[in-house]
């Protein structure tokens, strides 16, 4: 039970360098961990244009004034005019006022040729590689709305083919829209016309919207779209169809950067057969007031689902 | 306030120098985390610049192994905090300690749900997007939202309970009661509350048949309560496997002299009662009179360096105070011997087995000559009846480093009725789902049999709930209270509900599409290294927030020792207590 | 003594000092590693062949007698007394099954307009008395740029559709007071000799994001 001498914690000289030995050690550690984690570090390397520090500033689109909306405006024309060789017109449309969109979509009429879908890549800088695509056509046995019976890839030669029907689905643009309820960042809201937006440069990328849509409208990126350069539109609007950026939502928004310009959107134009419909539901005199009051047999989409489509689908005969 | 700035930074000086300081296991561990972490960290760099694209994930099923993790991880975030409600409502003593532990599981697994939630995002450098007053909140509309803000409040709340008490305990404070247990409580309402709200995410969503259903909620609350206690029964095992050294390996002798050579024995005084009073001021408010006739039977000894003043397993009644020097208490558990804590002057230790005539639980032995007030037990117990005294020595009596197996034992009565719960509530899910046989049982349809020839998931869930059912038996049967069988339970109910959780819930929702499309999803390397890495970051998180706790709570690591730094970071710290500091060899 | 408080063990000293070397071979090898770039790496986004620019056409895929005089094209088929003789309105042959039996220069005709016969008579919409016109139900002449009201004479209800911007396709502006709306005639669309619209390939499916590049698209279920 002797005590120890009070420098028993270093009793030797031995003990002293066992202890530097230690400390060298230990720091070689600690330098071949930090050289590991810089390491780690090296795919960033590649990072490149993620963002700019004007674009991660960038306010939130409700918030920019005037001013600051063309500052934005100006710095997207030059990020496209740098990445595309394009100069595009970018612009900021706002709903006009007593106008209310709604689409009806004819299901007697619709052959699923599918050009409605490639048109609105076409018109809207939808990413070709990865695809994305706002339009999904589904084909269906005939007597039956069951998603679950559809088929999204036929390719058979020749459409329609005989027994089946054809049910193309975007973006229903709801009034009771979930994907509005549950974005944590409000980076997508509904506009007075109707048109549900997504604010390209505040969303996050959770996809919780996209968990949340009963249509499956909802697309994201990624990966960094790609358009082709030679087929890109250059006539764009902020919460449009100005290209996007990897890691963000986007989805149909009824051409905004046409309809709010007056015109027809993209998909209807290129219907062969009419199928699509569309206009201002506010005025009796448009071509949807006119279905919706004349046409037996409309339905909304998964009405039980209490989203109150502004997208109905309806049949001839 | 300057003072106490300063001293609150040696504390987190101290404590964070304490992490880079162990014994070779510790070394290796920690390099095996930091490795797998590095990994993670590397595949997230590459997903930050390739995209999201790298994982299995797509626009068919748009969330994966990130989120599903998220959800098992915020169960056992819950979980680990529901454990006090034993401790402060049902006054388990037997839990005490383990609640630290506990909070920082918690922690720890809050940490790791953020990452989880951080790697999920697109745009993570937009993530100031969400801080309420900077970006735009969609409170109290989204659910995501609510979930930002009760997670990080819960780590927030966490974070303060647990530094309160581990500095309280560092610098020998008595843990201010207002400072801490309100908050204590609001932990336990808020625990609920993630889980819940993160349920919610799910159940919210009308388009998503599967998940939108009301018994979610309940569910992820029974899976939670039984991951989460069975993970801090394996995690506790292993604190007292790692903080003990077994017994009699390695060292001559080392429960101590067990015949100490007595140097001095006399009776107490009121002089003696007035020196302990220097240390324990609460005793001063104690009256004369009382003190007097608290002295019968009172002794005082003065002992050397590694004499033993009480040995584990003993019954006689009596309770020590130390009066000048310091002693180890320590526990032999299972052919192992732990330090349970340290006593210095002023202290008293030995007065549970007074008080409740239960055989002395541990082994008290002299670190430095030292100078002991032995008292009765009725002696004790007069000078309880001051209400002072009463709460200084009752709250003391909890400040120790205990994981007895009756401790684990009840952690295991909380797994067995969750385990039995959420099994019954899987139950009820599947007769619904199937029994009614509508369009909207495609996905339990595909989780569980197959859909149209896909069948990714069946071997995932039956597993899952092979396990579930295995766990539940062993759990319900008599022989889990032998801890093997605990343990081969507690792994299993684990490994089952996280795949019940993750694999047999978050993936499941997306299968078929709202649209009906099938599109199957795995895991892709790049994402797994991810999750791994993340994993291997918790359990880094909550290895250090141990290594500073565990010589906090055994009393090693204070503010008294401050000039001696070597007395709590000595290499061999975990497995032996540290050399005597050179201070104490100054009689 | 109690020997349990002495300063750690040589051996365990050693072992200390072996694990810090090994840990550091182990993440200076890690760092190489990573440089290198080794695993993780995507596969380049497999490339999608762009589309058939033929599914972009918004145009129309016939043309009327209208299109074809406004773009002052050939209308030559619509000279039918280049070859028919005035005030002699040709014979309809039919055989033993009431089809109409079609001379050889009118062969690029397909007749199916009404099923089972019932619209036999090409005088239910040519005027046999002037074949440059049509004859519309209710003895109207109309000339042929007026195709579509002859259409309407018996598709009343489609009729009004159409004129409601309802049946058949539009383009152009719906808000009328920024631009026209284009409208299109029933024969932009619909062979008047038979008007079923014909079978067509679709476009490409859609691609999976994680689909191989190569080889065919899996069709669902």
């Amino acid at each position: 039970m002797a005590a120890l001498p009070p420098d028993s914690f270093h009793p030797d000289k031995t003990s002293d360098r066992a202890m530097t030995r230690r400390t060298f050690l230990r720091s070689t550690a600690a330098l071949s961990g930090l050289t590991a984690l810089a390491a780690s570090l090296s795919p960033l390397r590649e990072l490149g244009d993620f963002t700019s520090t004007e674009e991660f500033l960038q306010k939130y689109y409700k918030e920019l004034n005037p001013d600051e909306m063309a500052k934005v405006l100006k710095r997207i024309e030059r990020d496209v005019e740098r990445q595309y060789g394009i100069r595009p017109h970018v612009r900021d449309l706002k709903p006009m006022d007593g106008v209310e969109f709604v689409y009806c979509l004819n299901l007697t009429r619709c052959i699923g040729c599918r050009k409605c879908v490639h048109a609105c890549v076409a018109e809207n800088n939808l990413s070709r590689s990865p695809e994305i695509q706002y339009i999904r056509v589904l084909k269906l046995p005939h007597g039956s709305l069951d998603v679950e019976k559809a088929d999204h890839n036929y390719t058979t030669k020749q459409v329609p083919e005989k027994g089946f029907f054809y049910m193309p689905v975007q973006c229903q643009q709801c009034k009771n829209p979930p994907c509005v309820k549950v974005c944590p960042v409000n980076a997508t809201w509904q506009e007075s016309d109707g048109i549900t937006v997504i604010d390209y440069d505040w969303c996050i990328g959770c996809r919780y919207c996209e968990a949340a849509c009963p249509y499956w409208a909802r697309r994201f990126n990624f990966a960094k779209p790609e358009v082709p350069k030679e087929r890109v539109n250059p006539n764009m609007s902020y919460l449009g169809n100005r290209p996007r950026k990897q890691g963000v939502m986007e989805k149909c928004h009824f051409c905004i950067q046409r309809t709010r310009a007056g015109r027809y959107p993209a998909c209807l134009e290129v219907c062969p057969v009419g199928a699509r419909k569309f206009g201002n539901i506010l005025d009796p005199e448009s071509e949807v007031s006119y279905i919706l009051r004349e046409k037996r047999v409309f339905i909304q989409l998964k009405e039980e689902m209490g989203t109150s489509p502004r997208f109905f689908y309806y049949f001839e005969k | 306030m300057i003072l106490a700035t300063r001293n609150y930074l040696r504390f987190l000086w101290r404590c964070g120098r304490i992490a880079f300081v162990g014994d070779w296991r510790y070394y290796a561990w920690m390099a095996v985390l930091t490795a797998i972490t590095l990994l993670g960290l590397n595949a997230y760099c590459k997903q930050l610049v390739h995209g999201l694209i790298v994982t299995g994930m797509s626009d068919e099923v748009s969330w994966g192994v990130y989120i599903a993790n998220f959800t098992f991880l915020v169960g056992v975030a819950a979980a680990a905090v529901m454990m006090v409600i034993p401790v402060y409502i049902y006054k388990k003593e037997e839990l005490h300690d383990l609640v630290i532990f506990g909070e920082l599981l918690a922690v720890a697994a809050i940490i790791m749900c953020l990452a989880f939630v951080t790697v999920d995002l697109g745009r993570p450098d937009r993530f100031w997007h969400l801080i309420p007053g900077l970006g735009e909140m969609n409170f109290p509309a989204s659910m995501l939202s609510w979930d930002v803000i009760v997670l990080n409040g819960y780590l927030l709340l966490n974070v303060h309970i647990c530094g309160y008490l581990l500095y309280c305990r560092y610098q020998g404070w008595k843990p201010a009661k207002w400072f801490y247990i309100p908050f204590v409580f609001i932990a336990i309402v808020w625990a609920i509350s993630i889980h819940t709200v993160t349920a919610f995410l799910y159940v919210g969503l009308g388009g998503r048949p599967f998940w939108n259903s009301a018994i979610v909620g309940p569910r992820f609350l029974a899976s939670a309560f039984t991951a989460g206690p069975a993970l801090i029964i394996l995690a506790l095992q292993i604190v007292r496997r790692v903080t003990a050294v077994p017994a009699g390996a390695g060292t001559t002798s080392s429960n101590g002299n067990l015949s100490p050579r007595m140097a001095v024995r006399r009776d107490a005084t009121l002089k003696d009662m007035e020196m302990l009073a220097q240390h324990l001021p609460e005793l001063a408010s104690v009256p004369i009179v009382d003190r007097l006739s608290s002295l019968p039977g009172a002794t005082v000894s003065e002992v050397d360096q590694g004499d033993v003043l009480l040995q584990q397993g003993t019954t006689d009644n009596d309770a020590f105070f130390v009066l000048s020097g310091r002693v180890v208490v320590k526990r032999e558990e299972g052919g192992r011997v732990r330090i349970t804590r340290t006593v210095g002057a002023g202290e008293q230790f030995g007065e549970i087995s007074a008080l409740t005539g239960t055989p002395r639980v541990a082994t008290a032995i002299a670190q430095e000559p030292t100078r002991v007030l032995r008292m009765p037990a009725d002696a004790l117990r007069m000078l309880m009846r001051n209400p002072r005294m009463n709460d200084i020595i009752r709250s003391r009596m909890t400040e120790r480093l205990m994981i007895t197996d009756r401790g684990l034992l009840i952690l295991r009565g909380i797994v067995q009725v969750s385990m039995l719960i959420n099994v019954f509530l899987l139950l009820n899910e599947v007769f619904k789902e199937f029994y009614s046989g509508n369009l909207h049982v495609a996905s339990s349809h595909y989780l569980f049999l197959g859909l149209h020839g896909y069948d990714g998931l069946v071997p995932w869930i039956w597993t899952a709930v092979a396990f579930n059912l295995t766990a539940m038996v062993l759990l319900v049967l008599p022989v889990s209270r032998s801890l093997r069988w605990l343990n081969v339970a507690c792994v299993l109910s684990i490994v089952g509900i996280w795949i019940e959780k993750g694999m047999g819930l978050v993936i499941p929702g997306f299968i078929p599409t709202p649209l009906g499309a099938i599109v199957e999803y795995s895991p892709s390397l790049n994402e797994t290294l991810i999750c791994f890495g993340i994993w291997a970051f918790g359990l880094l998180c909550y290895t250090v927030f141990l290594r500073m706790a565990v010589p906090i709570l055994q009393g090693r690591l204070t503010k008294a020792n401050e000039d001696h730094p070597e007395f709590a970071e000595s290499d061999t710290l975990l497995t032996t207590p540290a050399p005597r500091p050179p201070l104490a060899a100054v009689r | 003594m109690d020997s349990d408080i002495q300063p750690p063990t040589r051996a365990g000293r050693i072992q200390t000092n072996w694990i810090l070397a090994a840990v550091s071979a182990t993440f200076l090898v890690m760092a190489g590693l990573f440089v290198a770039n080794l695993w993780g790496r995507t596969a380049a986004t497999p490339k999608v062949p762009l589309v058939d620019v033929q599914f972009l056409d918004p145009a129309p895929w016939r043309q009327t007698y209208t299109d074809l005089a406004k773009a002052k094209e050939d209308l030559s088929d619509f000279d039918c007394y280049g070859c028919h003789e005035k005030k002699k309105p040709p014979v309809i042959e039919y055989d033993e099954k009431h089809n109409i039996v079609l001379p050889k220069e009118h062969s690029n005709l397909k007749l199916g307009h009404g099923s089972h016969n019932r619209n036999n008579v090409c005088y239910n919409c040519h005027n046999e008395q002037n074949l440059v016109t049509f004859q519309a139900r209710d003895g109207r002449e109309l000339k042929f740029q007026d195709s579509t009201a002859l259409c309407g004479s018996c598709h009343g209800p489609t009729y009004r559709d159409w004129e409601a911007g309802v049946h058949g396709r539009t383009s152009g502006y719906w808000d009328r007071s920024r631009g026209e709306l284009q409208r299109l005639n029933c024969a932009n669309c619909h062979d008047p000799h038979s008007p079923r619209i014909p079978t067509r390939a679709p476009a490409p499916p859609p691609r999976g994001l994680h689909e191989p590049a190569t080889g065919p698209t899996p069709t669902a279920h």
